[in-house]
């Protein structure tokens, strides 16, 4: 019946390899013009590589990809823009001292090859008054706020008036109501005969906006473009998943389907606080806004989740907790200690541990052994000139990586080669110990596959029913819900509310963008 | 006035040429520290080439032919053999000096320097003072306002940056970033031959053993100093080397008091006080020249 009208995009038997590893295995899927497809699946299902695929990133080992019934020679970006197929990348990908007209303008062919300064901002204001996106032009790529950034970004790929985009977890940074913008705009494109690939990871963001989904599982296909009336959302969670056995809130807050209830209650009695910043405000330094008067009560045996759309000031709240950005004004105590002008090494003396937002450059070095990764907690707590056994530090490393389910083949192996989710268990192995009586955990769970997010929730739990305090950092309002025993939202250097459970979606999402009085 | 004008002009120039090397190429995202290589290289085959073959034109041709082959080979080290761009920049200044001096005594045996019978064509009397300058030192200010367009007013200057800075936005707009470094060094080769044909040929018409003195490097400091822009670059370069001009004044007024060593010093005190203050304006991203380019 469609004979005469060609699909918009076609993939036929794609694989592609990572040397050993398969990113893509016979990936069969075709997509209908002028509808919103939803592509979904866990971390590492190979929905990015799928992605970069039909946009000509990534040159697949082999297959065949189609656009509106012709063939697309394969892993070339021009080409692929030629026959109208664009991408928006997870994490943008725009220079950040361009100005948005010059973003705009690198990859156009749409003008002449030279132009003013007044000129370029002339050529694509119009540009952007068509899709709706009310900014200067001449603004800086790194002066926007996310949400304008991903707008300048979709703004990017429609320069020549894309007939297929590709939005690659575009929801992943935005906030519940900056995702409900962005659907509007989708719905919007759609309406102009934009067909739209949406690489999503939570199945309720599937159910809003999306006409057909497909699931995509270990590099294989387990669900080709079925249209949404057909499904359930159960039946995608399943599709997805495909039986962990995580219980049953958790699955529901690993695939985003339904909100999860909470499951236990608080247990702060009148212990004295581990964590106590009181009035903080830090001094501007470029990394991110700058604290303006936060003060934030932990607890032994509490969990605190600190919501906010990304760059609101959660890695400063990170960095001044760990004594790295310079404190203005407040104090900060630590099991009871004022620690405001002491050291790292002083207040992990006291209890600090820290999982960092990257774990592979603030978490681990690379390039040195896994027992170094693992020793270096004690080494560096001790005499600068004591002698170390490197032997019996060995062995001690070994015994928890076991613990700690880590798969290695020797404690000499570089930190580099492992997966993501052994890396961030190798950084908890180090960081969350009987001596951890403040566990910062700044988004412990980006990047990794189902298995190792429900690893790292339980280690948290575990790591809170032993009488810790954790501060849980996340974008993922799923995973906060879920764990978190109390939850505060950040905005500008700012805690901005503080909520209890049972969590309400809209109160938190408004007080992220501000929309709260 | 119009004395130190023209010395400034006259050292400025080959400075100023090999600079914007260094800019084409920072905006392609390599901090090029192999300047001082292509530059002697560029010095060298002018004025050999002048005295092997008598021609000029010819000379030149040898000059930017072996300019450009030195820096794809930087870009083929860099780019397919994978090494760090800066051991690989040190290398081909290395390989620059050692070249030429080797080539040199190879020609014409252990000589300290060798001398053309004539160089590059002087402005002439029309030109008033700048009689004795060469026409390389005249095309300067419209070759930067050329590469200023070129950088900043194109849309090909616009991909060459964003190859710098975000290689993998380039890939994602189409744009090869191999490809534009492997324009960029080439091209850089260009503007370097013309330094070093400034600095051996422009008033001297002579090539002598090392004769770059670390010009290479001042101009890659001019590079940072100029905040990678093409006239900022220009302009740091020639307040290097007015500097410089300053220092042999101070040479005549001050005589044997003030040690000669350290007025000689000047212009290098100069590049690190340029590139100190310029980290200081830009909250350190100079440090950047050593960061991973980004392609993810």
């Amino acid at each position: 019946m469609t004979d005469s009208i060609p699909p918009a995009l076609v993939c036929r038997d794609i694989t592609v390899r990572f040397g050993d590893f398969v990113a893509l295995s016979d990936v069969n899927l075709s997509f209908e013009r002028g509808c919103i497809h939803a592509v979904v699946g866990q971390n590492g299902a190979g929905k990015t590589t799928f992605a970069r695929v039909a946009a000509g990133l990534i040159r697949p080992d082999a297959g065949a990809v189609a656009i509106d019934g012709q063939p697309m020679p394969l892993g070339k970006v021009r080409e692929a823009r030629r026959l109208g197929v664009e991408l928006v990348h997870q994490s943008f990908a725009l220079p950040p001292s361009f100005s948005i007209a010059e973003a705009m303008e690198f990859g156009a062919e749409r003008f002449g090859p030279v132009f003013s300064a007044r000129g370029l901002v002339n050529r694509w204001r119009s540009h952007l008054e068509a899709l709706d996106i009310d900014v200067d032009p001449r603004k800086s790529i790194r002066d926007l706020p996310v949400e304008t950034q991903q707008s300048v970004e979709i703004a990017r790929a429609m320069v020549s008036d894309a007939s297929i985009l590709i939005l690659d977890e575009p929801t992943a940074v935005l906030s519940p109501t900056g995702a409900e913008a962005l659907f509007e705009r989708v719905r919007r494109l759609k309406k102009n005969g934009v067909t739209v690939i949406l690489v999503l990871h939570k199945i309720r963001e599937v159910l809003a906006v999306a006409d057909t989904v497909s699931v995509l599982r270990g590099g294989r296909l387990v669900a080709a473009t079925q249209p949404m009336a057909s499904l359930s959302a159960s039946a995608i969670a399943d599709m997805i998943v495909g039986g962990t056995s995580a219980n049953d809130d958790d699955a529901n807050a690993l695939v985003g389907a339904e909100r999860p209830r909470h499951a236990s209650a608080a247990t702060t009695g009148a212990t004295a606080a581990i964590l106590q910043l009181d009035g903080v405000s830090t001094l501007a330094d470029g990394e991110g806004p700058p604290l303006d008067d936060v003060s934030l009560e932990l607890r032994p045996g509490e969990i605190v989740g600190v919501a906010g759309v990304e760059g609101n000031g959660q890695k400063t709240l990170v960095r001044v907790i760990a004594g790295l950005a310079g404190l203005g004004r407040g104090g900060i105590e630590l099991a009871g200690i004022d620690v405001s002008a002491a050291d790292l090494a002083e207040r992990r003396r006291l209890g600090l541990s820290i999982i960092p937002f990257e774990r592979n450059s603030e978490g681990l070095s690379l390039n040195s052994s896994l027992w170094e990764n693992w020793s270096i907690r004690s080494l560096l707590s001790g005499r600068l000139l004591r002698p170390i056994r490197p032997g019996a530090l060995r062995e001690q490393s070994d015994a928890a990586l076991k613990r700690w389910d880590v798969r290695y083949r020797s404690s000499e192996q570089r930190a580099g080669s492992l997966s993501g989710g052994n890396a961030q268990k190798l950084i908890f192995a180090r960081e969350v110990h009987d001596g951890a009586r403040l566990i910062i955990a700044a988004q412990p769970t980006r990047g990794l596959d189902i298995g190792a997010t429900a690893f790292v929730w339980q280690a948290l739990r575990d790591a809170r029913d032993r009488g810790a305090a954790v501060l849980l950092i996340s974008s993922d309002l799923d995973e906060l819900f879920d764990i978190s025993d109390r939850l505060v939202v950040m905005l500008s250097g700012r805690i901005v509310a503080d909520y209890r459970p049972p969590y309400a979606l809209g109160a938190v999402g408004a007080a992220m963008t501000g929309a709260e009085a | 006035m119009n004395d130190l004008v023209v010395a400034i002009l006259r050292s400025g120039t080959p400075l100023v040429y090999v600079t914007l090397a260094g800019v084409v190429a920072q905006r392609a995202g390599i901090w090029h520290l192999g300047l001082e290589g292509v530059m002697i290289i560029g010095a060298a085959s002018t004025i050999i080439g002048i005295v092997l073959t008598g021609s000029l034109g010819l000379a030149l041709i040898a000059a930017v032919v072996l300019c450009v082959l030195a820096s794809v080979l930087l870009w083929f080290t860099i780019e397919k053999l994978k090494a760090n761009p800066i051991i690989a920049g040190l290398g081909l200044t290395g390989l620059g000096v050692g070249g030429t001096t080797l080539a040199s005594q190879s020609i014409f045996g252990s000589q300290a320097s060798i001398t053309a019978p004539f160089g590059l064509p002087r402005l002439g009397e029309a030109f008033g003072p700048f009689a004795s300058l060469s026409v390389l030192v005249a095309a300067m200010p419209f070759v930067v306002a050329l590469l200023w367009v070129l950088l900043r007013r194109t849309r090909f200057g616009l991909q060459l940056a964003a190859s710098g800075e975000h290689p993998f936005a380039a890939r994602g707009a189409g744009v090869e970033p191999a490809r534009m470094r492997l324009f960029a060094l080439a091209f850089g080769g260009v503007l370097a031959a013309a330094g070093g044909a400034e600095l051996a040929a422009g008033s001297l018409q002579i090539f002598a053993q090392n004769m770059t003195a670390g010009r290479g490097f001042m101009a890659f400091a001019a590079v940072v100093f100029g905040v990678s822009h093409p006239i900022g670059a220009a302009f740091a370069a020639m307040f290097f080397s007015l500097v410089g001009a300053l220092g042999i004044r101070a040479q005549l007024v001050f005589g044997d008091a003030v040690p000669h060593d350290l007025l000689l010093a000047l212009p290098y005190i100069a590049t690190v006080f340029g590139v100190w203050l310029s980290g200081r304006l830009r909250g350190g991203a100079a440090s950047s020249a050593f960061g991973e380019l980004r392609d993810y």
